[in-house]
């Protein structure tokens, strides 16, 4: 197969930023005589795909296979997609330039309902057929993945398979599995019956509606998908030489996960519940990895990522080895989004040599008694101090995000934000040598609730968007003017967010309706039209307001119920009462068990670096 | 203070990264010498910085055979080795050619080059007797008035094309070669100039072969 190249290149003249099409960056592995060819593609542009730590890592674990190529692949930007269409170039990968149809898999991460269209947009490009029932042999295995496959259920049908969970070693077995079918030329139906035996893939085919509209398992296939969990994160090594490219994209760093998970417990927070139990690195291990990754990417900073950095338990001195290491460099080492409670004085003077980035914390809601009821474990005072504690040390930049419409939430708690943000301006001016307080900022991000899938508050409703406004009103109403930026999310997105994350298999003819009539990108704010969406979904007679605004009866069967995430029924339906009684639950990190399901259910454990439990 | 040893490297940018920004070669030559581990100076301040400053940069799609950028070390290495460290861990189409050192006196690159020699392919079968003579026309006229950015920028032809342009065929293809002066105030580009000459849009490969210093009428290399 000759590639593509030759008639590539005529369209770049034409496009903005055409770095993202060209590939041949450092660390793109080529293996043009591959026998299997895998396309990993996130649904974005290349700026914010090639930010996705998932991808470098299951691409890092794909290298290790003999004979098999992995190859990148984004979503090309509206001008290009155009220039591709007018002139018949096929969507192609971009390590080998070959067309993405003629990969035998193509594996598609699926971050948010946002970038669903792009999925439809991106299969079109490649000229695969966009439902699952109309591929035929030579078409390659659409496989899906990643935080919303949660719910994968508006997408089901566009796809052969989902992942459930950890990709590390269940990309393997899917390799594995469909080789070996090749091997002995089985047919689409067969290769996917293999798929549907490893533990974590749901084959959505295999599941049809039965007389009362729940999902029901065809023969021989499992009642509910397990989730996949990888137990020893220290058992996969981190990817040390992934591509570095040229275009300045979103986090334009080397990354290094130290932990997964975050059993803190927010009864909002979808990937607080889906990647329990919390696994943490030894320091050892991250310290070997981020050394040997600045080395091979030559990158200036790296971040030690995760849900929630602050709260490794090995995390000073982590810190400590990699500053002394880099000492008189220019090279920076960051934190994302820290912990108010775990941010102590001693990581503010640590980090404080890095302070390039500033600081994030996410108190969500401005009163007490709705932080209680979010099971958000965090007092103003501790805020305060750890906001005196960091400008104090040098840090001159905060931003905090805060969410509107929270079950219980009412028009004090709102109110409450401005009061908060006041007393944390207060703070930190305080805090500030006279002189610098001038140039001081706090940036307030305002989101608005969406109900998750497996979390405390799946069985919620979203509030109307007409409410969501009056509530970011008030909000705004009462926000200090000097010194605060404030910005949110704009309701008719998170309308659509409800719409889709709550929803079952009867929305894939919507969001296909929605993307014929020109909806892709709806994640980028100058691309996103909602009118798109109230069409579509009056043209597939889907009630779209009921969708996102009214509750599910607690006895009601969910979406989602076939998807066993290991999280306890009873666990979650607790946690909603609790939410309702202002009563927290803690975090079994520092304290016992509390009994979410996960651990029996996944044959996993709390793996805390130093041993124990944190504390 | 002149401290340090000033590396000069010459590098091209070819082939499909003809298609990087300035800013996204400046990144890649930055992280290159990380990955290499030279023991570069790194500049004092807030946010320190490595030493490394760039000749007059290149248009996305344009490609270089002789670009330059100059880095400050901190030890002495031969250069020779350092060029082969760099190009042990640089993409083939950013390959250093050659490395030398400069005296800490030596104008920047950025004031020194002043001459860039430029080759363009065009395609469309224009006979180069027709090119040769719409440019000698337009030189006649003297000046050349460019829309950049919503302003007319005028161009004293005399001054910014210091030989007169060489037009030749090669298969289906006219290829130009020229001269132009760079000024403090940006220079022209030879896409524009051809595009004024022959009144129409063009399809072209452009590469700039080389960049040089005009010493008082002598052109040279910087290294
Ligand atoms: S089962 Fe217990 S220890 Fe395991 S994640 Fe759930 S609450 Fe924590």
């Amino acid at each position: 197969m000759s590639d593509l190249w030759e008639r590539v290149q005529p369209l770049l003249a034409r496009v903005e930023r055409p770095s993202r099409y060209i590939d041949r960056e450092w660390g793109a592995v080529h293996r043009p005589d591959a026998a299997y060819r895998v396309a990993l593609m996130y649904p974005d542009t290349y700026e914010v795909g090639m930010a996705n730590q998932a991808l470098q890592v299951l691409a890092d674990r794909l290298a290790g296979l003999d004979d098999v190529a992995c190859e990148r692949v984004f979503v090309p930007w509206t001008d290009m997609s155009a220039a591709m269409r007018a002139a018949g170039v096929p969507l192609y990968t971009l390590e080998s330039c070959l067309p993405v149809a003629g990969c035998q898999m193509l594996g598609i991460t699926i971050p948010h309902e946002l970038t669903y269209t792009n999925i439809l947009e991106a299969l079109d490009l490649a000229g695969i057929p966009l439902r699952a029932e109309e591929r035929s042999e030579g078409d390659p295995l659409v496989i899906g993945g990643g935080p919303s496959a949660h719910n994968p259920e508006p997408l089901a049908p566009f796809f052969d398979a989902i992942l459930i969970g950890d990709g590390e070693e269940a990309v393997l077995e899917m390799v594995a599995a469909h080789r070996a079918a090749r091997e002995r030329s089985a047919t689409r139906a067969e290769t996917l019956r293999d798929l549907a035996g490893i533990e974590g893939v749901y084959v959505p085919s295999l599941y049809v509606a039965g007389p009362d509209g729940a999902l029901v398992a065809s023969a021989g296939t499992p009642e509910r998908i397990t989730r996949r969990v990888l137990r020893d994160l220290d058992a996969v090594s981190s990817p040390v030489c992934p591509v570095v490219p040229y275009a300045d994209v979103v986090h334009d760093r080397a990354t290094i996960e130290v932990l997964r998970g975050c059993s803190r417990g927010c009864r909002f927070c979808q990937a607080g519940m889906v990647y329990r139990p919390v696994r943490e690195r030894q320091a050892d291990a991250i310290v070997r990895d981020a050394i040997a990754t600045l080395f091979c990417t030559g990158y200036e900073e790296i971040s030690l990522t995760s849900l929630s950095t602050a709260d490794h338990s090995q995390l000073e001195e982590v810190l400590r080895r990699l500053f002394r290491r880099f000492e008189d460099a220019d090279v920076a080492i960051s934190v994302p989004s820290l912990r108010v409670d775990s941010f102590t004085l001693s990581l503010a003077r640590l980090l404080g040599g890095g302070k390039r980035s500033g600081l994030t914390f996410a108190p969500e809601a401005g009163s007490q008694r709705l932080r209680d009821a979010i099971n958000k474990n965090v007092t103003e005072d501790e805020l305060l101090e750890t906001v005196a504690a960091a400008f104090g040390a040098g840090w001159r930049r905060l931003k905090l995000y805060f969410m509107v419409g929270l079950p219980t939430e009412t028009d004090e708690d709102v109110v409450a934000i401005g009061g908060l943000v006041s007393r944390v301006l207060a703070v930190a001016r305080e805090a500030t040598p006279p002189a610098e307080r001038g140039g001081l900022r706090v940036a307030v991000s305002a989101s608005t609730f969406v109900p998750k899938a497996h979390t405390p508050f799946q069985w919620e409703g979203q509030l109307p968007a007409g409410e969501v406004r009056r509530r970011q009103s008030l909000l705004r109403d009462a926000m200090p003017r000097r010194g605060v930026e404030l910005s949110w999310h704009d309701a008719e997105t998170s309308f659509l967010e409800a719409v889709l994350a709550r929803g079952d298999r009867s929305l894939a003819d919507a969001i296909e309706a929605a993307w014929r009539a020109g909806a892709v990108f709806d994640a980028w704010s100058e691309r996103f039209e909602l009118s798109r969406w109230t069409a579509a979904f009056e043209s597939t007679g889907i009630d779209a307001g009921a969708r996102a605004h009214d509750p599910f009866a607690e006895d009601e069967t969910l979406p989602w119920s076939h998807i066993d995430s290991g999280l306890a029924r009873s666990f979650l339906l607790a946690e909603r009462h609790r939410a309702y009684e202002g009563i927290i639950t803690e975090d079994c990190t520092f304290g016992d068990c509390t009994g979410c399901g996960v651990c029996p259910a996944l044959s996993a454990d709390v793996v805390v670096a130093g041993g124990g439990r944190r504390g | 203070m002149a401290e340090g040893f000033r590396l000069r490297v010459c590098h091209r940018k070819s082939g499909r990264l003809r298609f990087l920004s300035h800013l996204e070669v400046v990144r890649a030559c930055e992280r290159a010498a990380r990955r290499a581990a030279l023991p570069y100076a790194v500049s004092r301040g807030f946010t320190p910085r490595m030493r490394m400053s760039f000749g007059p940069a290149l248009p996305v799609g344009t490609a270089g055979e002789r670009e330059y950028y100059d880095l400050t070390l901190t030890r002495y290495l031969p250069a020779a080795e350092v060029c082969a460290s760099l190009t042990a861990v640089t993409a083939e189409d950013l390959a250093p050619l050659q490395c030398g050192y400069v005296t800490a006196r030596e104008p920047s690159l950025a004031a020194a080059l002043t001459i860039a020699m430029y080759e363009l392919s065009l395609e469309g079968g224009i006979p180069p007797e027709e090119l040769q003579g719409s440019l000698h026309g337009l030189m006649g006229d003297g000046t050349i008035s460019v829309e950049h950015k919503g302003k007319q920028k005028v161009y004293d032809l005399a001054e910014a094309l210091p030989k007169e342009p060489e037009v030749t065929s090669a298969g289906d293809r006219t290829l130009v070669r020229l001269a132009v002066k760079m000024g403090e105030h940006g220079s022209l580009r030879p896409e524009v100039l051809i595009r004024s000459a022959l009144g129409r849009d063009i399809r072209a490969v452009v590469t700039r072969t080389d960049l040089l210093i005009d010493d008082e009428g002598v052109w040279r290399r910087p290294l």
